[in-house]
């Protein structure tokens, strides 16, 4: 459990000097609180304080990096179960698996996908993040030449997956320096694995059946020096997945085992539904997922999935700015603006599909506050109004240039007329009584 | 060394019967006894049961996606064989009926909303949810009929919500049904309705939570971590929170990615994300799980029997 | 030049022709409410024009009036202009009513350590075997009597100028007042005779809306008078926001001048009052928020009101009076409070002085309530603060029928649990006119115990009763029957007036418990709540706990300390010992802004609820609440 900003305050010099940068310990010790400063800023903790503050504020899951250059990404340092208490911040990697049995041709193509493919949702680029590359034909040329194959095509994260430290040992001539994942280190060959992943400072997956198989397997690994790895538990079924997922998190975050403290692999294609294993690991705490080359449809629901995992929950409940319809609005339908707060939005979004008057929403950017907050801090003002008038081409929509705003935005009416160029109508305070207002001043 | 999760839970999820049986009172083939679960979705050693799918059907089909509509052909017109179908072809575990014929402007046709609950229950053996009416001057009446319609059925009727739960808790209460509580993605709020229908009379067997379901990258973000946030708050013991929680992300079939998908992959996307939605929907607590393409049901239900399958994480299978 | 008369009354003013009605009244010195600070949108500066000839935009001002009403001369007396000589008859409810303060009895245990003191002195004349300078011999005449030692005093060069001539005048008998300032001791004024017992003092609250003047003879240790006056930047703009974005457009010469004005008109009355003499104030203290004081120093508040809100200046500051146009002694003295943050300003720091709860081992939590609410929370050791924004609700703002606690207002209220009927008071007991604040946390709190409206403040309109029924809008509840208020009008509390106070009685619980969390103290552990400001004066402390607007605690351990900025000043003032104190308290509490705190928002709607979507953090009135509803069944 984190510590308060009190508890933390209780263990500090008391001194009030200044010198970790903030004007009294107190201040310091709420940003202790709240991970946004390093205990190390002070000066004058005794060993004591910082060996308690230490412990409760270095990250309880190991922060594991995976391939090199502009797509390579980090997975781990998680602090909570549940995303609500605070955030999800590493999104897991999604891998799409080709085997070196595969001809040139298709490996070529997958990789080249997984290369261009994106897919942009509220102003971030969603793509999947590399290849698994499966050594299914048991021989170290086949595999070279398949890594040769991936890396013509692209530079992109890999996941190496053989048994044999053989065709690993072949493959890393290839891309050794790139920082791929190798999969995967067991109770049987975890020595020369790890002398492998050393040697070219690769991380490493382990794999082992059970818990405390695992955190044995990673206390060796650790002993080896190999301390960049991840956690393979070989689950049979989605139940077993999600049993040692939440286990591994569970236990590695409140420390009871703290050599579980490292991310977690999840390999998709075991599952005979392969979705279903995909968006189990995304909601579930698994940090690599490796899965056939998925359909347009999957992919797009997996990533969006995927981001609105590691979104901050905290951050006020919004709306994704943009004209939305009530019922099947014409020409000639009202256009209502509000703000992106959630709230207000499905408020008044209720109160409009009651009164079955089909209409428009402007749904402006308001970063989440209310009316009355957006216009109070000047968020809301009229030429955010005019962007969106323009980006979500209103015009096009409707044959008038009528807008009714809310009436807490009452005191923007003239400059957003002014600016728009709309004719702006001044509409209730309340949403509860839109209906009323759109019956007797919009009808006439 | 034991490692074991132990979340040290105190409370548990209560239940709600749906449908009632002819020994237990109704006509329904079937019977369920959604919730009872004790720790986290899918973590329970002997699971009580894994979630139900229920297949979304109305009796007014203009107002229905036209996805469905185009899928479902013919069928969309006529709401008995549309539920007949839903239970013999799609595999639906529950139905849950709109009646969309209600949010026709000034409807007053009270009879009509009863006459569609009869049909439903004649046409499947499957236990009904039903939604009544969107307008607060008809919602008394359309409840009344819609419980009477369905008395000693155990139906579930839908939705009240904060500002508007009298009258729907009115006829669950003379016909014994349950009633679904929403409110929009907020743990609080959805306390505070729970404590509301408490005081007027509702027990707690017979309330489900909604917490309004916002789909796949529309709010979804902030629904389930609502629904992990209730699901855990029931767990440690808050019992204006341990009622079992219905989903449905019923935006899932108009968003701008399946609206605008091309037609030769529309019904895959549209299934992707109602399957992407309702499943994570499941893993954050929710009971019931609804959904509108019907080819979503078979593959949800395969999912969540995989998911039944779990084990003893230690290592000791 | 026209005469205007304003009945009744027949005060009488000469003004040029195109003045305001307003700008007339104000200048014969009534005070009119002028809400929206004259610009013609808040409809409260209502007079009717008896005979002569002004210039009124009907029109525009339609929404305000009815036919009848204009037939009869009504208009906005900031919009109509003088055209002629004027007979204008001003209603009551245009007057701004003396707001009933509290001049509670001031716990005057504190040692009179005033930081001016006065010392009078019969010198010997020099003479050639004592040639010592004048002004060492008035120095070492200061310390034989008890003053501080003559080489720590100074005497600027002004005093200089005047002690040959006012010591030989006097006949070598001279009282000198000698202040501590930030410097060390320094002569601030010589007078000839003994005037050693003329000595005073002032502490100011200079509130946005109201000014509160304490006078004290610094001598005898004894309040002398007390006296109030509106704070005159309303004119500028009615709230905070508005008066810097006016100084943004305007400069900001005329808001400082209107402030040090405000304080001055209550300054005069109180000095009148006592009858003493202005000259004879020596020191004044002033308590206010960090927007105000900055506006009385004349320093920019502007970077303030705007991320990331950082004030100019948070310490303690002397200043001498004259230079900031204070209307007392002109070598006096001005000590400003200090301030934490743009919210948290002097008038808070001044509440914790007031209160004592920096020197106490237990915990307590301070409350200052108005259209911002302010929150300090700790001990000795460590304090956390939090400011937002109430929303007017709590004044009876935004509320129907609400209103100040003016005359004819409302303040209490009970319902009987058979017939639903309420029993009430009034403010000065006449006829009543709206709800005030502590009428409507009273109203609040009877209904839901009666289960007339449900914890969400929903009006259970199944109920059947003539008092309960839906208005144009929403449901209500009618409070008085227009045949027995003094408006002739319905007094309801509708729905939405409901909805406005569970907003923002839950942003002050919201962020009480947004404290809690900070510390990670629980309510029990919390020894004493304390009110501060006019809010807590008529308040039900135990309506207060049962609506859920602040946490639950045995209600004998709920104190009202009153206005505490003025208290805190006057203790300033008596003693300069606690001034000392008053930066290292400021330096000492940590702020905490609500809105960069995610989770603020999840206690607010967890506290928008009655008493609170958490039962249990309410065991209390849960239990009483229990009781009351099994009676009604
Ligand atoms: S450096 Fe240490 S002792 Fe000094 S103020 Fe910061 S926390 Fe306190
Ligand atoms: S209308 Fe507000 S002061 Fe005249």
């Amino acid at each position: 459990m984190a510590l308060k900003a009190l508890d933390i305050y209780k263990l500090l010099p008391k001194k009030n000097c200044k010198e970790c940068g903030d004007p009294t310990c107190l201040t310091f010790a709420m940003k202790l609180a709240g991970g946004k400063a390093d205990v190390d800023l002070c000066p004058h903790l005794d060993e004591q304080a910082k060996a308690v503050l230490g412990a409760s504020t270095r990250p309880p899951i190991r922060l594991v990096k995976i391939g090199i250059g502009e797509r390579s990404f980090a997975i781990g340092e998680e602090f909570v179960l549940y995303r609500h208490e605070k955030t999800f911040y590493h999104p897991p990697g999604i891998f799409f698996k080709v085997s070196d049995t595969q001809t040139m041709e298709e490996v070529s193509a997958v990789t080249k996908r997984v290369r261009d493919e994106s897919f942009i949702r509220v102003g971030s680029d969603l793509r999947c993040n590399g290849i698994a590359l499966e050594n299914s034909s048991g021989t170290k040329e086949m595999f070279a030449a398949a890594v040769a194959t991936v890396e013509k095509a692209a530079d992109l994260p890999l996941v190496l997956i053989s048994e044999k430290t053989e065709s690993l040992f072949a493959a890393l001539v290839h891309c050794g320096t790139y920082r791929p994942l190798l999969h995967a280190a067991t109770k049987e060959n975890f020595k020369e694995m790890c002398a492998l992943a050393k040697h070219h400072d690769c991380p490493l997956v382990i794999k082992a059946r059970g818990l405390e198989q695992l955190a044995q397997l990673a206390k060796e690994c650790a002993l080896e020096g190999v301390q960049d790895l991840v956690m393979d538990s070989s689950p049979q079924s989605l139940g077993e997945f999600i049993t040692a997922s939440t286990a591994i998190r569970q236990l590695a975050i409140t420390r009871a085992m703290p050599d579980l403290g490292y991310p977690v692999f999840l390999d998709a294609t075991g599952s005979d539904i392969q979705d279903a294993a995909i968006a189990l690991g995304i909601v579930k705490y698994a940090s690599v997922i490796v899965t056939a080359p998925l359909s347009e449809a999957s992919a797009k629901a997996a990533l969006t999935l995927r981001q609105n995992i590691y979104t901050d929950p905290q951050k006020p409940i919004q709306m994704n700015p943009g004209l939305y319809r009530v019922g099947t609005p014409g020409k000639d339908a009202p256009v209502l603006m509000t703000v992106n707060f959630s709230l207000t939005f499905f408020t008044l979004q209720g109160y409009l599909e009651s009164t079955r008057i089909p209409c428009f929403m402007l749904v402006v950017d308001t970063e989440g506050l209310s009316v009355l907050t957006s216009v109070a801090a000047g968020k809301l003002n009229e030429t955010l109004v005019r962007d969106a008038l323009i980006r979500f081409g209103v015009e096009n929509e409707v044959a008038h240039k009528k807008l009714i705003i809310p009436g807490y935005a009452a005191p923007l009416s003239g400059r957003i007329e002014e600016m728009t160029g709309w004719k702006v109508l001044v509409g209730p305070r309340d949403a509860a009584e839109i209906g009323e207002y759109l019956e007797q001043e919009w009808k006439k | 060394m034991g490692s074991d999760i132990r979340f040290g839970w105190t409370g548990a999820i209560g239940s709600v019967i749906l449908g009632a049986t002819r020994s237990e009172g109704g006509t329904r083939k079937i019977s369920y006894r959604v919730g009872g679960g004790t720790t986290l979705p899918f973590l329970d050693h002997a699971p009580a049961s894994s979630p139900l799918v229920a297949l979304e059907i109305c009796d007014e089909p203009q107002y229905w996606p036209q996805i469905v509509r185009n899928y479902c052909g013919d069928l969309v017109d006529d709401v008995s064989a549309w539920a007949t179908t839903a239970e013999t072809v799609y595999g639906a575990d529950l139905i849950r009926l709109y009646l969309t014929s209600t949010r026709q402007r000034n409807f007053s046709d009270i009879p009509l909303v009863g006459k569609a609950v009869e049909e439903v229950l004649s046409a499947t053996g499957l236990p009904l949810i039903i939604e009544g009416s969107n307008e607060p001057g008809i919602d008394s009446e359309v409840f009344q009929k819609c419980g009477e319609a369905g008395e000693g059925e155990r139906l579930l009727l839908g939705t009240a919500e904060a500002g508007r739960y009298r009258s729907i808790a009115a006829a669950a209460l003379a016909y014994n049904h349950s009633i679904i509580a929403q409110s929009p993605i907020d743990i609080n709020l959805a306390k505070q309705l729970n404590i509301l229908l408490r005081e007027i009379g509702i027990q707690q067997d017979h309330i489900m939570i909604d917490p309004y379901t916002g789909t796949l990258g529309y709010g979804f973000e902030y629904s389930y971590s609502a629904m992990e946030r209730i699901r855990f708050s029931a767990l440690k013991g808050d019992a204006d929170l341990a009622m079992p929680m219905i989903c449905s992300a019923i935006d899932s079939l108009t968003i701008k990615e399946v609206r605008e998908a091309d037609t030769a992959y529309q019904d895959e996307m549209a299934v992707a994300w109602e399957f992407y939605a309702g499943l994570a929907a499941a893993v954050a607590g929710a009971e019931i799980i609804c959904v509108r393409h019907p080819k979503t049901v078979g593959r949800l239900k395969k999912a969540f029997t995989s998911l039944k399958t779990g084990s003893d994480p230690t290592g000791r299978i | 030049m026209h005469t205007v008369t304003f009945l009744p009354g027949y005060r009488k003013i000469e003004v040029p022709r195109e003045t305001t009605v307003l700008d007339a009244a104000q200048r014969a010195g009534l005070n009119i409410n002028v809400v929206c600070g004259g610009q013609g949108k808040c409809g409260k500066c209502v007079v009717y024009v008896q005979s002569g000839k002004t210039e009124f935009d009907q029109q525009k001002n339609l929404k305000f009036f009815t036919q009848e009403e204009l037939a009869q001369g009504a208009c906005l007396a900031c919009q109509a202009t003088v055209q002629g000589d004027l007979q204008i008859i001003i209603p009551d409810s245009t007057l701004i009513q003396e707001q009933k303060i509290l001049i509670e009895g001031l716990d005057t245990g504190i040692e009179l350590h005033p930081s001016v003191r006065k010392y009078y002195v019969e010198l010997l004349p020099p003479t050639l075997s004592d040639p010592s300078p004048d002004l060492s011999r008035l120095l070492w005449g200061i310390q034989k009597n008890g003053g501080p030692v003559a080489e720590k005093m100074y005497a600027p060069l002004e005093a200089l100028r005047e002690i040959p001539t006012l010591l030989r005048h006097s006949d070598w008998k001279v009282t000198g007042t000698i202040a501590l300032v930030p410097g060390g001791y320094r002569l601030v004024d010589l007078q000839e005779n003994d005037t050693s017992k003329r000595l005073y003092g002032a502490a100011v609250d200079l509130g946005s809306t109201t000014v509160v003047v304490y006078l004290w003879d610094l001598v005898a240790g004894k309040m002398v008078a007390v006296a109030s006056n509106y704070n005159k930047q309303i004119s500028c703009g009615e709230d905070i926001l508005a008066r810097v974005n006016f100084a943004k457009k305007n400069g900001l010469s005329k808001l400082q001048a209107l402030a040090a004005d405000s304080i001055n008109a209550a300054l005069t009355t109180a000095a009148n009052s006592a009858g003493i003499d202005r000259e004879d104030i020596y020191e004044v203290v002033v308590a206010g928020n960090t927007v105000m004081t900055h506006m009385l120093l004349g320093i920019d508040p502007g970077y303030m009101i705007a991320e990331p809100y950082v004030p100019v200046v948070r310490r303690a500051l002397s200043v001498a009076s004259g230079r900031i146009g204070i209307a007392c002694n002109r070598n006096g003295g001005l000590f400003l409070f200090p301030a934490v943050s743009d919210f948290i300003g002097g008038d808070i720091i001044a509440d914790i002085l007031a209160c004592g709860m920096a020197e106490k081992e237990e915990i307590s939590l301070l409350i200052d309530i108005g259209t911002n609410f302010e929150v300090v929370m700790g001990n000795r050791e460590w304090m956390f603060s939090c400011a937002g924004a109430a929303g007017p609700a709590l004044e009876g703002g935004e509320v129907l029928f609400g209103m100040r606690a003016n005359p004819g207002a409302i303040d209490k209220i009970t319902i009987d649990p058979a017939t639903l009927d309420p029993a009430y008071s009034t403010i000065n007991g006449i006829k009543p006119r709206g709800l005030t604040g502590s009428g409507l946390i009273d109203l609040l709190a009877e209904l839901l115990m009666n289960c007339v409206i449900d914890r969400n403040g929903r009006i259970n309109t199944g109920f059947n009763h003539p008092r309960i029924r839906t208005g144009v809008h929403f449901p209500e509840y009618v409070v008085v029957r227009a045949e027995e208020t003094d408006i002739g009008k319905d007094i309801v509390l509708t729905e939405n007036d409901i909805k406005n106070l569970i907003m923002s009685k839950a942003s002050v619980h919201a962020a009480c418990v947004t404290l809690m969390k900070e510390a990670g103290i629980s309510r029990q552990q919390i020894t004493t709540i304390y009110f501060a400001g006019a809010f807590g004066n008529y308040l039900n402390k135990m309506n207060a706990a049962t609506i859920g607007l602040i946490p639950e605690i045995p209600i004998s351990q709920i104190k009202n300390i009153g206005n505490g900025a003025v208290t805190g000043a006057n203790i300033a003032l008596i003693n300069r010992r606690k001034r000392k104190t008053l930066d290292e308290i400021a330096t000492k509490i940590a702020y905490i802004e609500l809105n960069a705190e995610p989770a603020f928002m999840d206690e607010y709607t967890s506290s928008a609820f009655l008493p609170h979507t958490d039962l249990s953090l309410f065991p209390e009135v849960q239990k009483m609440l229990d009781t009351c509803r099994l009676h009604r069944g």
